[in-house]
């Protein structure tokens, strides 16, 4: 096999053996089928054998669960089938009730097509009339009624059910008798826009139950921490998983791969991708390239034809890009040309993880960590053919994360992946939606305390004093002048929005907090890859006004955080540390920004914009006296020290928690409060808090232990990008000691062996406050 | 929970932003084109204008001297029904002559196009009845000539719109079968397009040659139930039959969502005449605009003075909700009223031309 010749060579090549800090192989598996409870209807049967397949014992796990009515998630990996395991409940569920209909929904477009396609096709051999439409906001006007009226599977997306709901009375036939809704890649569904969704479901089954019918639910996701929790809390129902692959799977190399192991780096991480890459396809491996950009997927495609050419023109044809703003007939051209073998090296974005049927390939290269496990894992899935030896590299970046994997392959490979959040209490996610449900049907505070929680009685009344709702003895009515759906955003928070103008043109609009950061007067910006400097921003119209232009150089703004503390939720001790939960007051102060070029300083400008204030969920920790003491004692700085810990805390949160590192704030301090305590804190970066905090306070053991694994490990001496340098920091990674910080991080994770100078100093027992 | 107090005022703001017409400069044609829904900007001006001035005018003043009308009881609640009458023109219908035109109306016949249909009446075919005997047309004449012989309003009004379209004289003229007490003139006020209440409800019937209105008006949004009660019940005559202007698209699936929205059942198919479909065929091209405002000034010689524009009722409702002052009011029953009176008028206008005696 090709494979074992594209291993060796990375084995022995000095170059790159020098940069495989790990290799991991895992053995082949052989297929494991199952046996159903109960027959399948003789057209189902027919379509199975007709097309060569025997079910897997984790596809009989799902039919059999799903047929005796059970919700199911299923959470296994790529290419195991599990689109079939919910299609044949839902086809023979459709063939037992001539009634019966579905819901599919896609986050999507290219992934509804699929679908659609496939559905079309059972439909076909098997004859039972599934009639499955897809409906969304392409569908033309004139086809709607009769697809309301007979689809048996309506495939569509979160934002078109978000409209279709308060039309309800059109869609009668379909609310009365809805039997099945499946959530297809529901792991797209998690933080805040997975919030979202979780109310949208609960609006949907409130419909769905006025008009006397209780559907039953099949997920699919990627691989989770928390699959029974997050499919609970986005559905609100209890769910039976189904987690155990009975697909076959031939020998797997996972290879990490660190253009940084010196410390140094001589070449960017995109251009030992390119190496890689031309390695695999010189070495016969049909291989697929994860980029983080559009634009860096153009790059290392063209980077890799360039250096292909030299060996022969032909290689470097069967070379593509594939990205997301390609016209679907060149994406339908490449998919056809990887299918028959055409070409051999594709560099996408992630738009291929999204589920879509290539098939399977030789090799997968990751350029750069995806900034999820479960990404990571849905990438490397591409790789292998049915049974065939298959191989899968990481390549990493010069930030903590990828370099935490390189320097710990443990915790990579032994990783039980993220737990996804989704917080249904979050009051401004939840008002939207109330307000979208009153527009739906009147709000019954008993009978829909079932949907919306307990807690959202105080809101109602909130909304009612804004005379956005009434009060009628029918329920609360919705009474407010704009579209009650037009008004509430699902891939954001409900915030003050700011238009981004362009000549009387809209680019884009962006919440206040945005675009104090990213859009304020002198700002350049980027949209679309072009640049843009910003002319003014008036706050009282929310109107930023930008022109295009052409500069060399960047900006970046300071902020200065103050944070009060208003209500202490929880308190626990982690390694003698004491840790707290809780409300907190946020006020972020952009007080000026950088004009920078490179790493160099061109100037500075000071900005006049109002304080943002708004209340969040944070953890925070307080640093035990005599550790502080002894920071100071060994003549490092405290407040470097906190500043540094606070940095590695959030770039490892992504670790734990499924979150980016820009949905979290930070702020430590040497003095916080009356009593001048040392405390770092961690908080949600939205209006109300989102879970992403309260989830990590459960978790802080692991998360300061992998912090201070982090920073020991790193091979810098004063701390760099890859450890306690954070892209986004207020106030320009000043101060920072990394020394300190590794301190700070050891006593916080309590490793015994290795705290000893700290642990003497700090005295072995200090007594309770 | 502190956070609470920021919610209402947040969405407040987010509302606001999302106006559902814009305001065009006036002359600007273009603009007004483009916009799906659009008020000059003299027209918006002169109505904000108004509503300031009513306030003050208003001031103090009580709901029911201002709105003298009667309590309304049914299941859905209670609301207050204004009662108008007006007198209409006479205008007799002479059905038979349509129905004269339809036999010999060939193309009506499944398979024949206008051209076939001057072949066959240059070889004698000259009525659908004639047709009955042809060799090939035969069986379909036969199935029209038994759906014109029955007469019913709606399968008529299906067979002219599968042959011809929805707006053809003969569809109209299926409501000359009607008599004048079945029609039910609908036109509605809401807080918006869609998934909103309906905050007043005008229906105009004819009793004993009056056109009389009976306005179902929200003192508040709680009496939504109420009103849609109260206006189903219009329908509940021997054969009734509605007629709207731009119903098809707006009235009618907006009151059957707001049925829906508080489970009240839902209208059940009655003969439906949209005045705005055979006016256009009519009028395109002859007046500026086929809007009923601009209809019942070309047409009817109707002048409105302190008119709000249809897309500024929810702002004019809302302060009326807000400050409890029954002034912005006055102009929305007024325009209302107006609405199902001109409706009435355009419709017999049209009914007369179509079918009245000649």
């Amino acid at each position: 096999m090709a494979v074992a010749d594209v291993v060796r060579l990375l084995e022995t090549n000095p170059v790159y053996r020098s940069r495989v800090t790990c290799h991991q192989v895992s053995d082949p598996e052989p297929a494991r089928y199952g046996t159903l409870d109960k027959p399948l209807p003789g057209a189902l049967d027919a379509y199975l054998t007709h097309s060569g397949i025997r079910l897997y014992s984790h596809q009989c796990e799902a039919i059999n669960a799903l047929r005796s009515g059970k919700n199911v998630i299923i959470t296994t990996p790529t290419a195991s089938g599990k689109t079939l395991a919910f299609n044949i409940p839902v086809f023979a569920g459709l063939a037992a009730v001539p009634d019966a209909r579905a819901l599919y929904l896609y986050p999507t477009k290219a992934l509804s097509n699929d679908q659609f396609a496939t559905l079309k096709a059972m439909e076909k051999f098997t004859g039972i009339p599934a009639k499955p439409a897809i409906y969304d906001g392409d569908t033309p006007q004139s086809k709607r009624a009769a697809i309301r009226e007979n689809a048996r599977i309506v495939i569509s997306n979160p934002h078109e059910l978000h409209q279709v709901l308060s039309w309800h009375a059109k869609w009668s036939p379909f609310f009365s008798h809805l039997k099945f809704i499946v959530i297809d890649e529901a792991h797209r569904y998690r933080g805040v826009f997975g919030s979202q969704i979780a109310l949208l479901i609960r609006r949907l089954l409130r419909v769905a139950h006025s008009y006397g019918s209780d559907p039953q639910f099949v997920l699919s996701t990627a691989t989770l921490a928390n699959p029974e929790e997050f499919a609970g809390r986005l559905v609100g129902r209890p769910f039976i998983l189904v987690d155990t692959d009975g697909s076959p799977h031939g020998t797997r190399h996972f290879v990490l791969y660190n253009p940084f192991y010196d410390g140094i780096g001589e070449r960017s991480a995109h251009q030992e991708t390119k190496d890689l890459l031309l390695s695999c396809v010189k070495g016969d491996l049909q291989t697929l390239c994860f980029t983080g950009s559009r634009k860096m997927a153009e790059l290392v495609t063209i980077w890799t034809r360039e250096d292909a050419r030299r060996s022969s023109s032909r290689l470097a044809e069967s070379i593509s890009a594939y990205r997301a703003g390609y016209l679907p007939e060149e994406r339908r051209t490449i998919e056809r040309q990887l299918k028959n073998g055409e070409i051999r090296g594709v560099v996408s974005t992630n738009a291929l993880e999204l589920g879509i049927d290539i098939g399977s390939l030789d090799a997968v290269i990751i350029d750069g960590y995806p900034g999820t496990m479960m990404s990571t894992r849905q990438q490397a899935g591409r790789a292998g053919r049915k049974g065939g030896e298959s191989l899968a590299v990481l390549v990493a970046q010069a930030n903590p994360l990828d370099q935490y994997f390189m320097h710990h392959p443990d915790a990579f490979f032994s990783r039980s992946h993220e737990h996804a959040i989704i917080d249904t209490e979050n009051p401004y996610i939840v008002s939207g939606h109330l307000l979208c449900a009153a527009a739906e049907l009147p709000i019954r505070e008993e009978a829909d305390a079932g949907f919306f929680g307990e807690s959202f009685a105080p809101l109602l009344a909130e909304l009612a004093a804004s005379n956005l709702i009434t009060k009628t003895p029918r329920g609360w009515v919705y009474a407010g002048r704009g579209r009650a759906a037009d008004a509430v955003r699902l891939d954001g928070m409900a915030a003050e929005s700011f238009r981004i103008m362009c000549h009387g043109r809209l680019l884009e609009t962006m919440d206040r907090a945005q675009a104090y950061r990213e859009a304020h007067k002198g700002a350049i910006m980027l949209h679309q890859g072009e640049t843009y400097v910003v002319n003014e921003m008036d706050l009282e119209t929310h109107t930023v006004r930008v022109t295009e232009t052409d500069v060399d150089y960047y900006t970046q703004p300071l902020k200065e955080v103050d944070l009060r503390v208003i209500e202490t939720l929880e308190i626990r001790d982690v390694n003698r540390v004491k840790c707290a939960f809780g409300d907190v007051e946020v006020t972020e102060q952009f007080t000026g920004y950088k004009i920078k070029k490179g790493d160099t300083i061109l100037g500075v400008e000071p900005l006049s914009l109002p304080p943002l204030t708004f209340r969040t969920k944070a953890f925070w920790l307080i640093l035990p006296d005599p550790v502080a003491a002894a920071v100071s004692a060994a003549g490092l700085d405290l407040a470097g020290g906190l500043h540094g810990a606070e940095h590695a805390l959030i770039a490892l949160m992504p670790l734990h928690v499924m979150c980016d590192r820009w949905d979290i704030g930070g702020l430590s301090t040497p003095a916080f409060g009356e009593n001048g305590e040392p405390t770092i804190f961690v908080y949600d970066g939205y209006e109300g808090g989102i879970g992403l905090a309260e989830k990590a306070f459960g978790l802080l053991p692991a998360l300061f232990l992998s912090a201070y694994e982090l920073v020991r490990d790193c091979p810098c001496k004063k701390g760099c990008p890859s450890c306690i340098y954070s892209p986004k920091c207020g106030n320009d990674n000043v101060p920072l000691d990394k020394e300190a910080t590794i301190k700070i991080l050891c006593e916080l994770s309590r490793v015994p062996e290795k705290c000893d100078s700290i642990g003497s100093m700090a005295g072995p027992e200090p007594a309770a406050p | 929970m502190q956070a609470e107090s920021r919610i209402g005022a947040l969405w407040q703001q987010r509302m606001d932003a999302l106006r559902e017409y814009d305001v065009v400069r006036d002359g600007n044609v273009f603009g007004a084109g483009l916009a799906g829904s659009c008020v000059f900007s003299s027209e918006y001006d002169r109505a904000r204008a108004l509503l300031g001035e009513l306030v003050s005018r208003y001031d103090g003043v009580e709901f029911d001297t201002l709105f003298p009308g009667k309590e309304i009881l049914n299941g859905g609640g209670s609301c207050v029904a204004l009662e108008s009458r007006h007198t209409l023109p006479a205008t007799t219908i002479d059905t038979a002559r349509l129905a004269q035109e339809m036999f010999c109306d060939l193309t009506l016949v499944h398979g024949v196009g206008d051209l076939s249909e001057r072949r066959l009446k240059a070889r004698g075919y000259r009525t659908i009845a004639d047709l009955a005997e042809h060799p090939k047309f035969r069986s379909a004449a036969r199935q029209v000539l038994e759906r014109l012989t029955r007469a019913d309003p709606n399968d008529v009004m299906d067979l002219v719109g599968s042959r011809h379209a929805k707006s053809h004289p003969f569809a109209l003229g299926t409501a000359g079968s009607f008599e004048p007490e079945d029609y039910v003139f609908l036109d509605i006020e809401t807080l918006g397009l869609f998934s909103r209440p309906i905050i007043l409800f005008g229906v105009g019937t004819i009793e004993v040659g009056h056109l009389v209105v009976r306005q179902y008006l929200l003192r508040d949004i709680c009496e939504e139930a109420a009103a849609l009660t109260a206006t189903v019940e219009q329908f509940s005559g021997r054969s009734p039959a509605l007629v709207t202007f731009n119903g098809k698209a707006f009235d009618l699936p907006y009151v059957q969502d707001r049925l829906a929205y508080y489970g009240l059942g839902t209208i059940s198919r009655i003969p439906h005449f949209d005045v705005l479909h055979f006016s256009r065929r009519r009028w395109k091209g002859q007046v500026p605009s086929c809007r009923l405002s601009a209809l019942e000034s070309e047409v009817l010689g109707v002048a409105r003075t302190d008119d709000v524009p249809g897309q500024m009722v929810p702002e004019f409702y809302e302060t009326y909700l807000k400050t409890k002052n029954c002034g912005p009011l006055v102009p929305i029953v007024d325009h209302n009223r107006q609405d199902v009176v001109s409706l009435a008028l355009l419709f017999f206008y049209l009914l007369g031309e179509t079918c009245g005696c000649r």
